[in-house]
């Protein structure tokens, strides 16, 4: 056995190229706006000279997938429209898969879920992952038990998490369990943009003192809560961002009589946005859900040195702006303290401009870009380095042996096992063919009983369709043990488990062989002897075998990990064997019941039968079983990584 | 170039209940929130080592030290949880005799069957020189494997399994279970075949025979390193001494 395994470390002492991370995350712009893309913008801008960046996200646009974003290249994958807050993008985890091999470092901005997919099967694990928790799932937290699983899935491979604010660890059960790999990097904000001449409010705005939100128009985002809160009081609220709650609130504003005071101001650009903070007497963040982790935004009103109304919510967003220091902190989703609050500030203009100092000086020293590009830089380049250190041999497939001697081997133990069958009788396997013409001759009377159709002609197909179903048979249950007969070759010899799974494909097709002279011998003395039949069927016949191995592989590695899996394989199969007309023809029962033409296993048969008797084949079974043979290839690809670890499972 | 490079291997090996293998009860916990906590053990423990060509590693330390789980890392039977391994080379791991031993065979094709699955073809002068080791009569080659007593088994498994050399050799335990009469000359083979080897690891709990085989000796403790002890070929003395007051 050769094991050839690149050292991999040795890409750390090559020429210092700029490691390259791929930033994995559902949308990005020019699609939307907001405080998650801000965070990721970001990044790739000010770790630039450290590392390059590349965005994967999807896209509702037809427009072109590769764009150019602020200097940095944007994979966009084709979403068809959300289902459930995810996009629907079919491609993304296919692109994802692709993109990972050829980048350093991948950044998961979490949650999302179609990610997660892709790391839980195990694909990319050969490339450090970090992990940006930028919120918990709120929203649709009926489907928890099946997104959670997946998410710890990616958080165990992850090498950091990466949150804003230590209090997310201590209030999300999921990062507590991952507690030593968190590290907490506030987000830094760019204060240099908000020195603008102070413009004297009450200039521009004689009615009342000005109130400014800004984020995108999402319920958890509370704006309705802001509208209710103004309505009581005497202040003028503006609005900035776009969303699909537009029309609602711009409904509610309608009904509570707002127009004149409440302004929904839409998209706006950056240098508008930090304007108006500088315009603003008081911001308000009045979001009602833990969805909002941080509030990028209430920081760039800090920047700008106006005081804050916040909710105090679980997260972050208390603790970036404190009550009383920096804000003043409401119940989420009480207009009524919301209003008070802004109220309080409005008439104070003493503690308006205290609090907007004290903001001013806690973005400039705690939340400044320059401790957060360093944080970062320091997590990616441990996570990078780390990696390289400790890169698995996962990454170079530890083929120990070439695929030549897999099957040569397998092939060898087969033999084997084959010649076991003669070691103490004369007639060996042939004792199975013959229990198989019994069965044959069986069958065929019992079937001539019940159908008037000519038994006899129809003999060699009974039993060449019987020999194929005990070949299926045979080779998946068998595979169901196979592993754990072999423990010792595997344990002690270092030999692929996938030998012991082919070995059991390649021993029935032997024993098939043997088998197949019951049909052989009817098909000679019964049948006009028409070879071309013979050599059409062959492309069918193969796809059958390729099926059954994949099927055996798939089914044999699950049935070793979860040993209760056997006796739900034996009576499926048999009840797959009953719905299937492997013993009658389909012309025997005249309308093909729904069952039958569901199950698989027809048109497994179909594909070689049909042909084999003269007959044109179904389109319909041609695709059924391509389409069966993807998926199981699929599977097997998947059990094979798995694989490696079957040497835990025996 | 044969070398073994293993850098902050760690192993989490996981303990599988009765439980564990159910798929049923899995997905059970998970509707009823039961938290399946998986066991897990540390079977190896940042363990760093390199090897050249020419090293004879043996590896000692109580049972459950790690000492085979390692061995069967370098082999590559178990994927390591994080750290880098490279093995360059041809492994040829003997962690079990019995392994692919099929007692209705004659013992004839018992040896061609495990050379096949080493990888070797056998000929009909390969099974002959693995023959005239055991010591065994000529007419026994056709005998199965179940009329052999366990001296006899062990005869020609010990000769099928060192009939060549290798260049990464992984041993386990092995003089251990070779009987008696045979020991020495085993022994002979043995170190004929490790002396052919460009690198090898034994996991023994004999510390003579490591003392003997071995340019140093790591000591296993709980998967981690305990203690490495570089043998002196001709003097053991300041080892034994240590030995003593120990």
């Amino acid at each position: 056995m050769t094991q050839t395994q690149e050292t991999l470390n040795g890409t750390l002492h090559k020429t210092p190229r700029r490691p390259l991370v791929l930033h994995i995350f559902k949308i990005y712009y020019p699609d939307l706006f907001g405080g998650t893309l801000t965070v990721i913008r970001d990044i790739c801008a000010s770790l630039k000279d450290a590392f390059s960046s590349a965005v994967l996200v999807c896209s509702q646009s037809a427009e072109r997938r590769e764009i150019i974003v602020n200097d940095v290249p944007v994979e966009r994958v084709r979403s068809f429209g959300n289902v459930m807050s995810l996009p629907a993008a079919p491609a993304y985890p296919w692109r994802l898969w692709r993109k990972i091999a050829e980048h350093d470092l991948l950044a998961l901005h979490a949650p999302f879920p179609l990610a997660d997919l892709v790391f839980a099967f195990g694909f990319g694990a050969n490339r450090p992952l970090v992990v940006h928790w930028h919120a918990d799932i709120v929203s649709h937290a009926g489907l928890r038990w099946f997104i959670e699983p997946l998410m710890r899935r990616t958080l165990r491979r992850a090498k950091a998490i990466i949150v804003s604010d230590h209090v997310l660890v201590d209030n999300t059960p999921l990062l507590r369990e991952f507690e030593d790999k968190c590290h907490v990097v506030p987000f830094g904000i760019d204060t240099s943009g908000y020195d603008w001449p102070k413009i004297e409010p009450h200039h521009v705005n004689d009615r009342g003192r000005l109130v400014l939100a800004c984020g995108r128009l999402v319920p958890y985002k509370g704006f309705d809560v802001l509208i209710r809160a103004a309505a009581a009081h005497n202040f003028e609220t503006w609005i900035i961002g776009e969303g699909a709650e537009r029309p609602r609130l711009e409904q509610l504003i309608e009904e509570l009589g707002l127009g004149e005071r409440v302004r929904l101001l839409g998209s706006v650009s950056d240098s508008e946005r930090v304007k108006l903070m500088c315009l603003a007497d008081v911001f308000v963040m009045p979001s009602v859900t833990n969805a909002e982790t941080f509030g990028l935004v209430q920081l760039e009103a800090m920047a700008a040195g106006r005081p804050v109304v916040n909710t105090a919510l679980d997260t972050a967003v208390p603790h970036v702006a404190r009550h009383g220091m920096e804000a003043i902190t409401v119940p989420p989703g009480d207009a009524e303290k919301l209003g008070e609050a802004i109220d309080t500030l409005i008439r104070d203009p003493e503690r308006r401009r205290r609090m907007g100092l004290s903001a001013r000086t806690r973005a400039l020293t705690r939340y400044s870009a320059s401790a957060f590009k360093q944080g970062m830089e320091t997590v990616y380049r441990d996570a990078v380095a780390a990696s390289s250190a400790e890169r698995s041999p996962t990454s170079e497939p530890p083929q120990a042996t070439g695929w030549l001697d897999t099957v040569r081997i397998a092939a060898a133990l087969a033999w084997s096992d084959m010649r076991h069958r003669y070691v103490r009788s004369l007639l060996g396997p042939f004792w199975m063919s013959l229990q198989m013409a019994i069965v044959v001759a069986v069958l065929g009377s019992v079937i001539g009983q019940m159908s008037n159709a000519n038994m006899m002609a129809r003999l060699p197909m009974l039993a060449l369709s019987m020999t194929a179903w005990t070949f299926l048979n045979s080779v998946v249950l068998d595979a169901t043990t196979a592993l754990q007969n072999s423990a010792s070759l595997i344990r002690d010899r270092a030999l692929p488990p996938v030998i012991f799974l082919l070995q059991c494909t390649f021993r029935q097709a032997l024993f098939a062989l043997h088998n197949a002279c019951v049909p052989l011998l009817l098909w000679l003395v019964l049948s006009p002897h028409d070879l071309s039949h013979a050599l059409a069927a062959l492309p069918g016949l193969l796809l059958f075998i390729a099926c059954t191995f994949a099927l055996s592989l798939v089914l044999g590695a699950l049935a070793t990990r979860y040993r209760d899996l056997k006796p739900i394989i034996e009576s499926t199969l048999m009840l797959a064997f009953l719905a299937s007309p492997v013993i009658w023809s389909s012309d025997m029962i005249n309308h093909r019941s729904t069952v039958m033409r569901i199950n698989p296993l027809t048109h497994l048969f179909a594909v070689w039968r049909e042909p084999l008797a003269g007959a044109p084949i179904d389109p319909t079974s041609i695709v059924y079983v391509l389409i069966t043979l993807a998926l199981l290839i699929f599977a097997s690809v998947l059990t094979l990584v798995h694989l490696r670890k079957a040497a835990f499972w025996i | 170039m044969v070398s073994i490079s293993l850098r902050n291997i760690c192993l989490d090996y996981p303990l599988y209940g009765a439980y564990d293998f159910s798929l049923k009860r899995r997905l059970l916990g998970h509707l009823i929130r039961e938290p399946g906590e998986m066991r897990i053990i540390r079977a190896v423990d940042n363990f760093t080592i390199e090897a050249e060509a020419g090293a004879r590693i043996g590896l000692a330390g109580p049972n459950g030290s790690g000492k085979s789980t390692l061995l069967r890392l370098i082999a590559g039977v178990y994927p390591p949880s994080s750290g880098s391994i490279a093995v360059q080379g041809n492994v040829m791991p003997l962690l079990g005799l019995n392994a692919g031993v099929n007692l209705d065979f004659v013992a004839e094709d018992n040896i061609a069957l495990l050379l096949r699955i080493g990888g070797r073809k056998p000929t009909r002068s390969v099974i002959d020189d693995i023959w005239a080791f055991t010591e065994l009569e000529t007419r026994m080659q056709r005998l199965p494997l179940r009329m052999f007593s366990s001296g006899m088994l062990m005869r020609v498994l010990f000769a099928t399994a060192t009939a060549f050399p290798a260049d990464i050799l992984l041993l386990d335990e092995w003089l251990s279970v070779v009987d008696e009469h045979f020991a020495e000359k085993a022994e002979g083979r043995l170190l004929n075949l490790v002396s052919q080897a460009a690198i090898v690891m034994i996991a023994s709990h004999d510390q003579k025979l490591l003392r003997r085989t071995c340019s140093s000796i790591i000591n296993l403790d709980h998967g981690r390193i305990a203690s490495t002890v570089a043998v002196e070929p001709p003097a053991t003395h300041s080892l034994e001494l240590r030995e003593k007051r120990a």
